[in-house]
């Protein structure tokens, strides 16, 4: 499983659509909070209505990793699962360990490479306002563990890589709209995505913050089910 | 001691079945061929006894490991399947050290180099495998299956589509496979190949198993009798024989008479002295009498 995960892992800083977004986010992540760092009334006027000092540096990472979150794992990872099945190259993996293992490798590898992404955001604000801001470090965790867990639910359901991709731009999108939609609405047809999507349990005490986990694990443990059906 | 035992094994696609009550024991230490024309089933057999699909109806043990546990038993296997792309943008070596880890294979980049030489890939652990032709996808193939020291190898047709002179390589690797005292088994449409190297062969058509032994009695197997050539002037006519039939009191069968020899069927071995003893008594002058082996493509045609 290690294995798969490093490969995972290390691939993924090798696609060029990675390399533009981790820029990207840096970037985003920089300006800001030095942008931020020079206007400290600023800061002052926020923690006034009520915000907290982190939040501000780290507003603009958040804002990233919930709205555009989705459709930047998706665009590097829609075919995490289910190219390997096109291609047939699972069979060479499925051959050496077992199903449970690739899938949970290729999670975790994924999942890094995201979490090492933010890291780098937040070692920059770090370096900038000299604090890490740990709670808004966590929650884009948080975020990121429900994200990939979904999109290899999807590339494990769907095994066509180019439908994944599609439905990728579609979800990347849709979800971030339904989720901060239902957060604030109670229309009844927004609830189920109130409580599947995790925008509403990053509001609030920490215990809360793990259901987006509880559900994560339960779109890989659905996965892993699917998988072990399949014939590859 | 069997290492791979089958019982009763079914896979179906859809409504189809393409494996069909499969019953098979591969012995320690043996190279079982399966023979087959394309879309038999061998590929679906393999895939089904290494985890690759999931058996539809009946069992299976390898190692004196069931099915339902055989993730256990993936170290102790090494598999060369029937897969075309391989991971195209890896180097030949980085490949092999993939594949090695996954098997828990613990040779350094000078032993897979020299791994890579036995399979008969020289110069090609830098270059990218999707630079690679055909054959060499084959034998990079056949390579990661040796990786991790594997009990039983098992090879999907590793000789189709390759040149002559790498035909013999892989032979001659299997070969040195089974003085390894490594259990090999391997499929292949053409069964002069197989019938080279394997100790016992399957023929596997429609999903189901049609014959199984040695070459030998399967060869044996086929026909009524035994086949021989006999060469005498003047050559030996359908009413020659059918006297020679009636005076042994025999069922000698004429098949064919050649330009300068007779093609019969006698019904077994022990009928040979006889036959050469009643043609060399008669008028006839007998130069070369000899039994015609059969090769496997009519024991196949015929299953
Ligand atoms: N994934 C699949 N779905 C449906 N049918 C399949 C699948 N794989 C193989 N088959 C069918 O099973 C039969 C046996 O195929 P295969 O095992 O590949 O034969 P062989 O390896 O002997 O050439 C063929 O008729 C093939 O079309
Ligand atoms: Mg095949």
């Amino acid at each position: 499983m290690i294995h798969i995960l490093s490969r995972e892992f290390l691939d993924s800083f090798k696609s060029v659509r990675s390399i533009l977004i981790i820029l990207f986010i840096t970037f985003v992540s920089y300006q800001s909070a030095t942008f931020i760092d020079s206007n400290p009334g600023l800061i002052q006027e926020i923690v006034k209505i009520g915000g907290e000092e982190g939040t501000v540096y780290t507003a603009a990472i958040a804002l990233i990793v919930l709205i555009l979150g989705f459709l930047f794992v998706f665009a590097t990872s829609h075919d995490l699962i289910n190219k390997e099945i096109e291609l047939k190259t699972i069979r060479l993996l499925v051959t050496k360990t077992s199903r449970m293992q690739i899938m949970v490798g290729k999670f975790l590898g994924t999942l890094l490479f995201w979490v090492a992404t933010i890291t780098i955001s937040f070692a920059v604000i770090f370096i900038i306002s000299g604090s890490w801001f740990l709670k808004d470090y966590f929650h884009s965790f948080v975020f990121l563990f429900y994200i990939v867990s979904f999109v290899v639910l999807v590339s494990t359901v769907f095994t066509k890589s180019k439908l994944t991709m599609f439905l990728g731009i579609l979800f990347g999108i849709a979800l971030p709209i339904l989720g901060l939609a239902s957060a604030v609405s109670s229309k009844w047809y927004l609830v189920p995505f109130k409580y599947l999507l995790p925008y509403r349990y990053l509001e609030g005490s920490i215990g809360l913050m793990f259901v987006p986990i509880i559900i994560g694990v339960i779109y890989l443990l659905i996965s892993v089910f699917i998988m072990q059906r399949k014939d590859l | 001691m069997s290492i791979v035992e089958v019982n009763h094994l079914t896979k179906k696609y859809g409504t189809t079945e393409v494996l069909k009550d499969i019953n098979l024991e591969i012995y320690q230490g043996e190279v079982f061929g399966f023979v087959g024309h394309n879309g038999a089933g061998k590929s679906t057999f393999i895939h089904t006894i290494t985890g690759i699909t999931n058996k539809s109806a009946g069992s299976f043990k390898i190692m004196g490991i069931s099915d339902s546990q055989l993730n256990h038993a993936k170290k102790r296997i090494g598999v060369m399947p029937d897969v075309s792309n391989l991971y195209e943008n890896m180097k030949g070596l980085n490949f092999l050290r993939y594949m090695g880890k996954l098997a828990g294979d613990k040779r350094s980049k000078p032993e897979l180099k020299t791994l890579m030489k036995e399979v008969g890939l020289e110069d090609a652990a830098q270059k990218k495998i999707k630079s690679y032709s055909f054959g060499m996808k084959k034998k990079i193939c056949i390579a990661q299956a040796l990786l991790g020291n594997p009990d039983l190898i098992i090879l999907d047709e590793p000789t189709s589509g390759i040149d002559p002179e790498s035909t013999i390589n892989i032979r001659d690797l299997v070969i040195k496979l089974k003085e390894e005292g490594k259990t090999v088994f391997l499929t292949s449409h053409n069964l002069d190949e197989i019938d080279k190297v394997s100790d016992r062969v399957g023929i596997l058509s429609d999903g189901e198993i049609k014959k199984l032994g040695t070459p030998r009695q399967l060869k044996e197997g086929i026909a009524a009798g035994v086949t021989i050539s006999v060469r005498t002037k003047p050559i030996l006519q359908k009413n020659d024989i059918q006297k020679l039939s009636e005076k042994m009191n025999t069922d000698i069968i004429f098949m064919e008479a050649k330009k300068d020899y007779t093609l019969l069927q006698v019904p077994s071995e022990e009928d040979l002295p006889e036959v050469s003893k009643e043609i060399i008594q008669s008028d006839v002058h007998l130069y070369e009498m000899k039994v015609e082996e059969r090769s496997l493509e009519d024991v196949f045609m015929n299953a």
